[in-house]
This record gives structure tokens, sequence and C-alpha cells, in this order.
């Protein structure tokens, strides 16, 4: 009963502060300055006439946030005739709007996009997890030897490493060697099996490769700490002392207590995948989320922009979510809250 | 709890064992380019390179091109960026061959009558579009037609002044003009892209704007498209049927890169073979490679200080003082900003119209040299003095010369305006550089004209008329001026020369506006700047490359081969 409550409010506190973040996400872009309608229509020799026609085409002629002109002529329903009640309706039918840029659907391009970005950071992230939980752990386990150490510096090292200068780094390190720019040799289509997934495959390694090192780098660190904070409870020194060798006491006790807060980092960078990879996106330019956001804010895209930041607000929330449950499994003192 | 345990180090032990296969199949680049990983890596090009070889010439010649940003829309109707690549597309009547020049294009002669009001061109026959359909002078007076009723807005500036297009036989096209012109070759037709009918007729006018679509792109030109990806990549293959023969690159791969960086490190490791506006900084290193040529090539392109010149702008009223421009114009160190922002790669500005435009450039135009001593002198005299000793000088009704001056946010800008801010406090003036987006510069202009000076520069058209037209009062309405200058004597100037057609005649009145600008400055000309693109010679050799532009369609087509 305590448990379903727990789930129960923080599902409902999740769901809205979704709501706040889509009202946000209108307003927000609307303060920046600049004219989408300049951006769309970036010609200087587009006349007045096909402007204003765009403006409507658009939505951009209907006032954003209350119809000022309509209330004064006594039109309450007409008051509401906005950019906003527009945005918001279509929302709700699950239409995300036209982007204004490249004139496609903006789910559609969305759909395409974060899967590119899923492909990408799933891939550091995986790696990072295997290789950070493993030497954090050797680490601590062989804490203030050699190995250590050289674990540590160069975990701290990376940790400190600007992510895009790592990846100009790699980049011109392995140019001639590997692809460092797209996804797919041009031309290569899904059609063409494993001749299209091999070429993504290679042109994936560079840019997993820096995530990964950089993401290793953190959860090293977090688990080495954590699991030497393990170490030196009282519970261990009972393990020990009812005869556990070091590799029980590491597997049954140790490792699974140090695990939380990796637990909560990973749910974060979970959270950060779809708008996290700028910086790799850009340095390998991959055509990701990432780089959509960029070109996005730059060109005044609002129902681009608003499609982006939704996702990202999901998956935030929706890690946000997943660790608090993971939490509640793993330990149950949070259930007790 | 032990048995959940458990299933923790299974999953670990499970998760080690992915990480054993994983680091077995991924070359690791940075830590072992050993032997073992290159040779693995050299056999697939080494492989290709030679069944490249092996081939007979009947195998496609390639030409991957990289560039930083494709374009803003496949649209002509829309779009207006990378004009080199979308006259690849197209033909007109005339071709934009050189910089300033103009050979025959789809039209292989042409007479004009003695009143200078009927323009009678020939078209050869047998022309046909990308999707088959003919191109007949028919298909042609329509397309002029086309664009005359405004449906392609870019595209409709250069039909101006046409009263009537009409087919007299498959072979003759006729334009009737209102008034006897001297634009007709440098200024129209070139730009006036033949359209087919087959894709555009019928549409309405919203349908053209939203009209984003492949089919957009068939022309007439040497190479049609084969496929767009937005933000990644454009295909293109050449088109058999053009008309001046099948061209000798078979298709071109265009590659967009996310950094400049990227795109000159992917020249020299070979993945493109040509690049597209490289950065001033990169021209030494990759000089120093000896597979690559780089050009750096005149323009017609100008870096300008924009000043707030419209009658309802907010600038301050000592901006409006033709003294205090030009004691600016003498403050500011321009030969600085090459050396500092463009690696030495420019020419110092006077005139709005740069070198390569010949003879259409004023002689008395000559850039004002580098005199900070001369520009305080100009101010003391007009009245222009620091009397609250703040560093800052005060106009008559003690107003601070305080300026608000903008830029967009690049690096190459953010410099140019270091550097324009530092010459100007050293005479008095204060201009605390800031830089903002694109978007928001646009803001700044019509109808708001909230701004006193703006870094900002043009790629003028061949001929002078467009870049003289962006000062008339007119251009305000259509939002290419960006200054805001309007003066009716200048207006009249404009006017009589895009209808004279007596050229030494045209070209005194072409001087006398430039000489009224730099009088009246409503831009500080700083430099006239470079094009500097690079290529694999091991891969093309390029002979000529008369248009100032190594993507150019006269430059591709016929001055470029590839290495046997």
């Amino acid at each position: 009963m305590q448990r379903t409550n727990y789930l129960a409010r923080k599902v409902l506190f999740r769901a809205i502060t979704l709501v706040v973040v889509i009202i946000f996400n209108f307003f927000l872009f609307r303060i920046l300055p600049g004219d989408p309608v300049k951006s769309i229509a970036r010609s200087p020799r587009l006349t007045r006439e096909v402007r204003e026609q765009l403006m409507v085409d658009f939505g951009l002629d209907k006032p954003v946030w209350i119809n000022i002109d309509a209330l004064k002529k006594g039109n309450i329903l007409g008051g509401l005739d906005t950019q906003f009640t527009a945005y918001f309706q279509e929302l709700m039918k699950g239409n995300l709007g036209v982007s204004y840029r490249s004139r496609r659907d903006v789910a559609e391009v969305l759909q395409e996009r974060v899967g590119r970005t899923v492909l990408l950071v799933a891939g550091g992230e995986i790696i990072a997890l295997i290789f950070g939980v493993t030497l954090g752990l050797i680490a601590a386990w062989r804490r203030d030897t050699r190995l250590d150490t050289s674990i540590l510096l160069s975990a701290l090292f990376f940790w400190a490493f600007p992510t895009f200068f790592l990846g100009i780094i790699l980049l011109i390190l392995a140019g001639g060697h590997l692809p460092i720019g797209g996804m797919v040799t041009p031309g290569l289509k899904p059609v063409d099996g494993w001749k299209y997934w091999i070429d993504v495959g290679e042109h994936l390694i560079l840019p997993t490769l820096t995530m990964a090192i950089i993401y290793t780098s953190s959860y090293v660190m977090i688990m080495r700490s954590s699991v030497l904070e393990v170490l030196s409870e009282d519970y261990i020194l009972t393990a020990k002392a009812k005869g556990m060798n070091t590799f029980q006491i590491l597997r049954d006790h140790a490792l699974k207590n140090a695990m939380l807060p990796i637990v909560t980092i990973v749910a974060l960078n979970l959270g950060y995948i779809v708008g996290g990879a700028i910086q790799v996106e850009t340095v390998f330019s991959w055509p990701g989320i990432g780089r959509l956001m960029y070109d996005s804010v730059t060109q005044r895209d609002y129902p681009m922009m608003q499609g982006i930041f939704l996702i990202l607000a999901i998956s935030v929330i929706t890690a946000n979510l997943m660790a608090d449950l993971l939490y509640s499994i793993l330990d149950p003192r949070v259930r007790a809250e | 709890m032990k048995l959940k345990g458990l299933k923790l180090v299974t999953i670990i032990t499970y998760l080690v064992l992915i990480l054993v296969v994983l680091a077995a199949c991924t070359p690791s680049p940075s830590a072992e380019t050993t032997e073992g990983t290159s040779v693995e890596e050299m056999e697939e090009p080494a492989a290709a390179e030679s069944a490249q070889e092996e081939s007979t010439p009947s195998e496609p010649v390639t030409m991957r091109v990289g560039v930083t940003t494709i374009w803003d829309a496949m649209n002509p109707a829309t779009g207006w960026e990378s004009y080199n690549i979308r006259y690849l597309f197209y033909d007109g009547l005339i071709e934009w061959s050189g910089l300033t020049s103009f050979e025959p294009g789809l039209a292989k002669d042409w007479s004009v009558s003695d009143d200078g009001l009927v323009w009678t061109f020939n078209i050869p026959e047998g022309l046909s579009f990308h999707d088959g359909t003919p191109c007949t002078a028919e298909d042609i007076a329509w397309s002029l037609n086309f664009l005359m009723e405004g449906n392609i807005g870019p595209l409709g500036l250069y039909v101006d002044g046409f009263e009537e297009v009409v087919a007299l036989d498959p072979t003759t096209v006729q334009i009737t003009v209102s008034e006897p012109t001297p634009l007709m070759i440098t200024a129209r037709l070139h730009y006036a892209w033949i359209l087919p009918r087959s894709v555009w007729e019928g549409m309405s006018e919203d349908e053209i704007l939203e009209f984003e679509d492949p089919r957009a792109l068939i022309g007439t030109g040497p190479y049609k498209l084969v496929e767009y990806v937005e933000d990644e990549y454009m295909i293109l293959e050449a088109f058999e049927d053009y008309f001046r023969g099948k061209p000798p690159i078979d298709r071109i791969v265009i590659q967009q890169y996310a950094t400049e960086d990227a795109m000159v490190q992917a020249l020299q490791a070979g993945e493109v073979d040509m690049i597209d506006e490289i950065p001033f900084t990169a021209i030494k290193p990759l000089q120093e490679d000896e597979n690559i040529e780089v050009a750096v090539m005149d323009t017609i392109s100008i870096e300008d200080l924009v000043i707030n010149s419209h009658v309802d702008g907010t600038q301050p009223e000592s901006l409006n003082d033709p003294v205090v421009r030009k004691a600016m114009d003498y403050a500011i160190n321009k030969q600085g900003i090459i050396n500092v922002a463009y690696a030495g790669f420019g020419d110092i500005a006077g005139s709005i119209l740069p070198p390569s435009f010949d003879e259409w450039v004023s002689p008395n135009t000559d850039p004002l040299p580098y005199d900070p001593a001369e520009a305080n002198r100009l101010l003391e005299e007009a009245g222009y003095t620091d009397s609250d000793g703040d560093g800052i000088r005060e106009d008559a009704d003690g107003n601070p010369m305080e300026y608000r001056l903008y830029a967009n946010e690049t690096g190459t800008s953010a410099r140019v305006l270091e550097i324009i801010s530092d010459s100007l406090a050293a005479i008095g003036i204060s201009a605390p550089p800031s830089l903002v987006d694109n978007d928001a510069l646009y803001d700044l202009l019509e109808p708001s004209w909230d701004f006193d000076l703006i870094l900002w520069g043009w790629g003028w058209d061949p001929d002078p008329d467009f870049a003289l037209y962006c000062f008339t009062c007119d251009s305000i309405g259509d939002y290419l001026s960006d200054s805001g200058y309007c003066n009716e004597e200048y207006d009249k100037i404009y006017q009589d020369q895009g209808g004279m057609t007596d050229k030494e005649k045209r070209k005194e009145l072409v001087w006398e506006a430039q000489e009224m600008l730099f009088e009246d400055r409503p831009y500080i000309t700083l430099l006239y700047s470079k094009l500097a693109q690079a290529y694999r010679t091991d891969r093309f050799t390029i002979t000529e490359v008369p248009g100032g532009d190594l993507l150019k369609k006269s430059t591709l087509v016929q001055y470029t081969e590839p290495v046997k």
C-alpha cells in the first residue's frame, strides 16, 4: 500500500512537471529576439506579399497569447484565437506541427533523429558502464596500490578533458583510417543490408569512443568512492570476521550497496541521452537530435524546438521516474519514506 | 537476498563478456594505431583503389565535395543560399560564366531591335529538362511569364521591366521590354532560370511556397538531383542531354560537415576531393600538403560597417553628420582587420564596388588612409569635444558619442568588431561590441531601424545595378536596404543608369552614384573579401577558374578533369 502511494505520488508529480514544461516551451522560444518569418524566407529578395503569405501559412499572423482585437469587439472565443491555443490544441491531438525550415512533419523528423542519437549514446553508455564499474571496483579493491593510482589518475584526466577537444584529437588521429563525418557514406540505404550497417558501424566508432571515454571516467570515480565507503562499513568487518574471502565480500556485500549512486548517475545520463550529445554530434557531423536542436534554435524553427524540448523533458522525467522506481527496489528504506 | 545478489553478479559477468567481445571487434584508433589495426584498415581502401585502377574509363567519375551547409531550401521560391550549387541544376538564356562576364546559355545568339525594345533570342533544337520533357522556345516563354507573374519570389527581380515574352516559333523567343535597357544580358537573363512547365504549371501561390520537393530542382542544367538528405548530403548526377554535352564528372557527392575543422580534415584524409569556403587560417597548413591545391580567388563581395541612415532611425543625431562618418572612416584600421581577422587575405575597400567590377568602379573613391590624427582633427573642428573629460566626445548639446555596434556571432566578426571598437575608442567614440545572431540582426532593420552600427557584408550580383539598388528608397520596402539610406537625388541617378544603353554614359552615372555613397557613407566599406577553396590534385585537374569559384558551373563543366 505504502509503495503504491509512493508510486502514485511520483507519477502525479511528473505529470504536472510535464504540463508545465509544455506551456513553458511555447513561451521560452518566443522570448528570443528574432523573427521566424525572416528565417523561413531568408532571401532578402522575397517581396512583402510573399512574406505576408508565409506568415499566414504558418499561423504567425495571429497574436501569441491573447487576441486583444477580438476581445475588444466583445468576441470572447475569438480572444482565444492565438498561436498558443493553436499549439496546445494540435499538441493534444498528438500533432507536433510542421518544421518551418524543412517543411517536414516534426514528429517524423524527431523519430528519425532520436533513433540515431540513441544509437550513438547507448553504445557509449554501455561500454562506459562496463569499463567504469569494473575499473572502479578494481581500484577500490586494490586501494592505494600503483594500479589504483593509475586508474584514478587517468579517470581524473579524461573527466577533466573537454569532450569536443577529445573528439577533435581522435578525429585527427583517425582521419584516413576511419570515416570522420556523417552517419553513412552518401548513397547507401538500409535496403543495402549488411553493407549499410557495417558502414554505419564504421562511422559510429569515433563518436562512440569519445562518449565512452568521457562517461567511463565519471563512472570509475563514483564506483571507486562508493565501494570504498561500503568497505569501511561495520557489516563488511562482520563478513570478514565470519571468514568470507574478498571476492565473496565484494560480490555479496560491497557491489550491491555501491550500485545505488551508479543507478542515479546512469538514470540522469539516460535522461540527457537525447540532448547530451550535442558536442560529439557536432565534432563528428552526426545527424542526431543534438545538432537538430542547435540548427533549429539558430533558425527560430519554433515547432521543431518545441518538439525537441518536449522529447527532452519526457526523457528526463521518465529517467528520473525510473531511478525512483529502481531505488525503491534496491533500497527498502526509500519505500518507507 | 542472496539470490538477488547472485543475479547481479551474473549480469555483471555477462556485461564483462560483452565488453570482451566488443573490445575484440572494435579497432581502437587512438590507442592502437599499431600495424595490426592499420593493415586491417588499409586493406579495404587499397582493394577499392586497385579496383578503380583496373577498371575501364567507363567507371563513373565521382567528385566528393565537403561543405558546412548545403543550403537553406531546395525550392527556388524560398531558398537563396549556395548560388553555385543551385546553378548546376538550372540554365538561363545567358550563362554567368566569369566573375562579371557572360556566355550564351540556352540561347545561342540574339539581336535587339533598333528602338531597343524587342529582343529576339535563338534557341537550339532538341533541348530538354531533367524529367525528359522538351524545352522549346514555347517552354522558355512560359517559364519567363511564370516568373513575371511573381510566382518565384527571388527570381522575379530578374524579369523586371519585361513587358511581354512570346515564342515566335519553336526556336525563337521574343522579349519586349518597357524601356530600352542595358541590363538584359548582365543583370537579367542569367538569373531568370528556365523552369519546367511539367512541374510548376497550375500550382497555387501556397503550393509554390510549400513546394520543398526534389522536383523543384528540375531544370536543363548539367546536373540533376539523385538524392538530397537534409543536413547530411546531396548526390548529383550528370545530365546526359545537357546542351553542352554530358559533363566530364559523372557524379558529384556533396557532404555536409558540422564544423570547418572536420571538413578540412576530411580533405587531408582524402574523404572528400574538394572543399568549399575554407577558413583563412587553414590556408597555410593545407598549402603544405603536396596533394592539395588551395585556390584563393577574388570575389564580388564586400565587408562593411552599416551606419543607420534611416530618417526614422533611433541613431543619435551626431551619427547623421557626414563629418563624423568621415572621421570614423579615417579612424578604422582596415589593414589591421585584414591581417588579424582574415589572415592577410583581402583588400582595403573604398567604393561599394570591388575591383572585379573593373571599369565600373569610380576612380574617385580611393580608400581613405588610416589616419586617427586626421579623424581627431575633423571631430575637433566640427565641435565634437570631450567637454567632461571622460574620454568620450560630446556633441554641441552635450550628448556623448556612444554608439551601439552589432555583428553576427562568428569568430571572424568578433575579431573585426574588437578592432573597430578599439579604433573608434582612439578618437573618443565609445562603441562596445555586441554579438547577436543573424535573425536578431535582421530584426534591427525594417521596420524598427533600431541600431547605430552593424558589421555586415554583401555578395553583389555581377552587374553594378543590383549593388546600387540596395541604397534606393524602394529597397527599404523590399527588405534589401540595411542602412535605410534614402535620397531622391541618388534615386534619380540610379533610375537613369538603369535605362542608359550608351555604355560610356551609363558608366559616368554609375560612378556618380558610387561617389555620392562614398560622400554620404551609409556604409563605411572595410574590405573586399576573397574566397578560399581547396581540392586534391591527385584526384582532379582544374585548368581555369573564370568564375572565381571551383564549384561554379563553368569551371566544373568546362575546366575540370579527373586525374587518370
